[in-house]
């Protein structure tokens, strides 16, 4: 079922006197339980792209439709409320909040949420999940302690634990090697199915691909393939 | 959940630098705030512990009660008029110990009033720092322009006049030794708004003690460091969490990714605020309450629980306004800069 569609969204920059497009006219649907990469060389619009679908910034023209709502439209604070229940993420760095255990990372997550979960029923939401990440062994640990691929699976853990209607993911494999990568691939993909998420996913890394179920591939901010 | 209380368990060494220097900073402006009063008070308690009324001066003295003359026959009008006013005199002087040791007083007279020492001819009362100098009850001291001897009747406490103690005398003695028949000045207690008196100048209890030069600059001295304090603990609690919140900037970006709100990242900055600064302000009131108590007793020091709360309310709202303005930049914070920007 489609609930995340992209109408003809452009996006200038504007630098000084200097105008510069980077989207031009992108038209794009997503599928509930699939995986969509986006890939391209660099400068291509890819990530520029996925971070005004997860209403991080503003299109200069044209409609992110989620759930039958313009987003475009929409104030700050209603783009923040999608931005905090419905959707996931998950950066290139893990980005995880260094004062904060691992299992506290995902208590925020359903704070921010605002889950209406009781503390018993997100601690066993919270375990459930972190085993889910093979990550349940290292709850109590602080990110300054986790490696680079454990960090990855925490920052995957904090981006489903509130159940999101979408995934966004930028190059989220980027700072790992080869090997983590495919794990941390196989556990998007897989979550993405179970959990019927909708995944978007940024990378340049053609290794990664075979876990998407749609490929688009941009090119001077136009969708080529 | 409760990120300030985490994030200060986590970076406890950053928090009690701040709380430190807040509580250095704190803690000076309670000691300098203590001598300032306890100076204050040394200079003229004498007249801090009156009540609220008014002074009359002549209005030719250019409002220096030393060259005021009161009229006898308007003194008398007044003391009829007004109950409780009393007529009065302050003059610098010395006297001399049995041993001829001489000690510099304030001496002061005044008319049958409850608000001064009553005293009778040759007796004198004296304020109680004397009695360290060896002064004892029944002791006889002189004054090489008085006749007379005067006997030591009485010490009273905290009576202090320009840093000098107060040495109560009869007005009749006063007279001799100073060659004059009227006195200074008139004190009307109770009076909210002063009488019209034609050829006197009122003052209230205020204002006359800023016709003491002394009092008036060393007042304002003080009162221009204390204020400063203040100044440089705001400045304090802007810069440090100017420094910590730019430290902070990519966190706030992601936090507010995931759909943190940005009153949430105040809150819990605010929260830091008040914790710290309500710690290091507790520890700073213990100490200097600690030292009020066992300050040396010649040292000028008094720092009242009212004064040491005025100043702990005014470091908080210091506090929470730098915090604030140095938090204004979390408003500014891109979710998007902040991803870019790698790692937090």
């Amino acid at each position: 079922m489609t609930t995340f569609t992209i109408h003809d969204v452009t996006k200038t920059f504007t630098n000084g006197e200097v105008e510069e497009q980077v989207l031009n006219g992108i038209n794009l649907s997503l599928q509930e339980g699939e995986v969509t990469a986006l890939v391209g060389a660099s400068g291509s619009g890819k990530s520029t792209l996925l971070t005004i679908a997860a209403g991080l910034q503003r299109a200069s023209g044209g409609q992110v439709r989620f759930e039958g709502n313009n987003m475009t439209a929409m104030t700050q604070e209603e783009v923040r409320k999608i931005r905090a229940s419905k959707f996931g993420f998950v950066f290139q760095s893990s980005h995880l909040v260094p004062f904060l255990t691992v299992e506290d990372q995902l208590m925020l997550m359903l704070d921010v949420s605002e889950s209406n979960m009781s503390k018993r029923e997100r601690k066993e939401e919270v375990a459930k999940i972190l085993k889910l990440v093979e990550m349940d062994h290292r709850k109590d640990a602080y990110p300054a302690s986790l490696s680079g691929g454990e960090k990855q699976r925490v920052a995957i853990a904090r981006a489903i634990i509130h159940k999101p209607n979408i995934l966004f993911a930028d190059e989220p494999t980027a700072s790992l090697d080869s090997k983590r990568s495919k794990d941390v691939m196989t556990l998007i993909r897989d979550l993405t199915k179970t959990l019927n998420i909708t995944t978007l996913m940024v990378t340049h890394d053609e290794e990664m691909l075979p876990y998407a179920d749609h490929i688009i591939t941009m090119k001077d901010g136009l969708i080529v393939q | 959940m409760n990120m300030a209380w985490k994030e200060m368990k986590k970076s406890k060494a950053k928090f009690i630098i701040l709380g430190s220097i807040i509580f250095l900073v704190s803690f000076l402006t309670f000691i300098i705030s203590g001598l300032a009063n306890g100076l204050s008070q040394d200079n003229a308690a004498l007249i801090k512990d009156l009540p609220q009324g008014h002074f009359y001066m002549n209005t030719d003295a250019k409002q220096t009660y030393n060259l005021s003359k009161i009229d006898p026959s308007l003194q008398d009008q007044i003391l009829h008029e007004n109950k409780d006013a009393a007529a009065l005199s302050i003059q610098m002087g010395f006297v001399n110990d049995a041993e001829d040791k001489q000690h510099s007083v304030a001496f002061v007279t005044s008319t049958d009033s409850p608000l001064f020492e009553k005293v009778g001819p040759g007796e004198i009362v004296l304020d109680r720092s004397l009695e360290k100098d060896g002064i004892k009850v029944g002791d006889v001291l002189t004054n090489n322009q008085f006749s007379g001897e005067f006997k030591v009747v009485k010490f009273v406490d905290q009576k202090k006049y320009s840093h000098a103690p107060v040495a109560y005398i009869n007005m009749d003695n006063y007279k001799e030794i100073y060659r004059t028949k009227g006195m200074q000045l008139m004190f009307i207690p109770g009076q909210d708004t002063a009488s019209s008196i034609t050829g006197l100048e009122s003052f209230s209890n205020k204002d006359f003690l800023n016709t003491i030069s002394s009092y008036k600059a060393e007042n304002m001295s003080l009162n221009m460091i204390i204020w400063f304090l203040i100044a440089i603990s705001g400045m304090l609690f802007a810069i440090f969490f100017y420094m910590m919140n730019v430290q902070k900037i990519g966190l706030y970006g992601i936090l507010k990714a995931i759909g943190v709100k940005t009153s949430t990242l105040f809150r819990m900055m605010w929260a830091q605020m008040f914790f710290i600064t309500i710690i290091a302000l507790v520890i700073s009131v213990a100490l200097s309450q600690g030292f009020n108590m066992i300050a040396p007793k010649g040292m000028p020091f008094q720092l009242t629980m009212e004064s040491t709360l005025l100043l702990s309310i005014l470091f908080l709202v210091i506090g929470f306004i730098g915090a604030t303005l140095s938090g204004l930049q979390i408003k500014k914070v891109e979710p998007l800069q902040a991803i870019q920007q790698g790692d937090v």
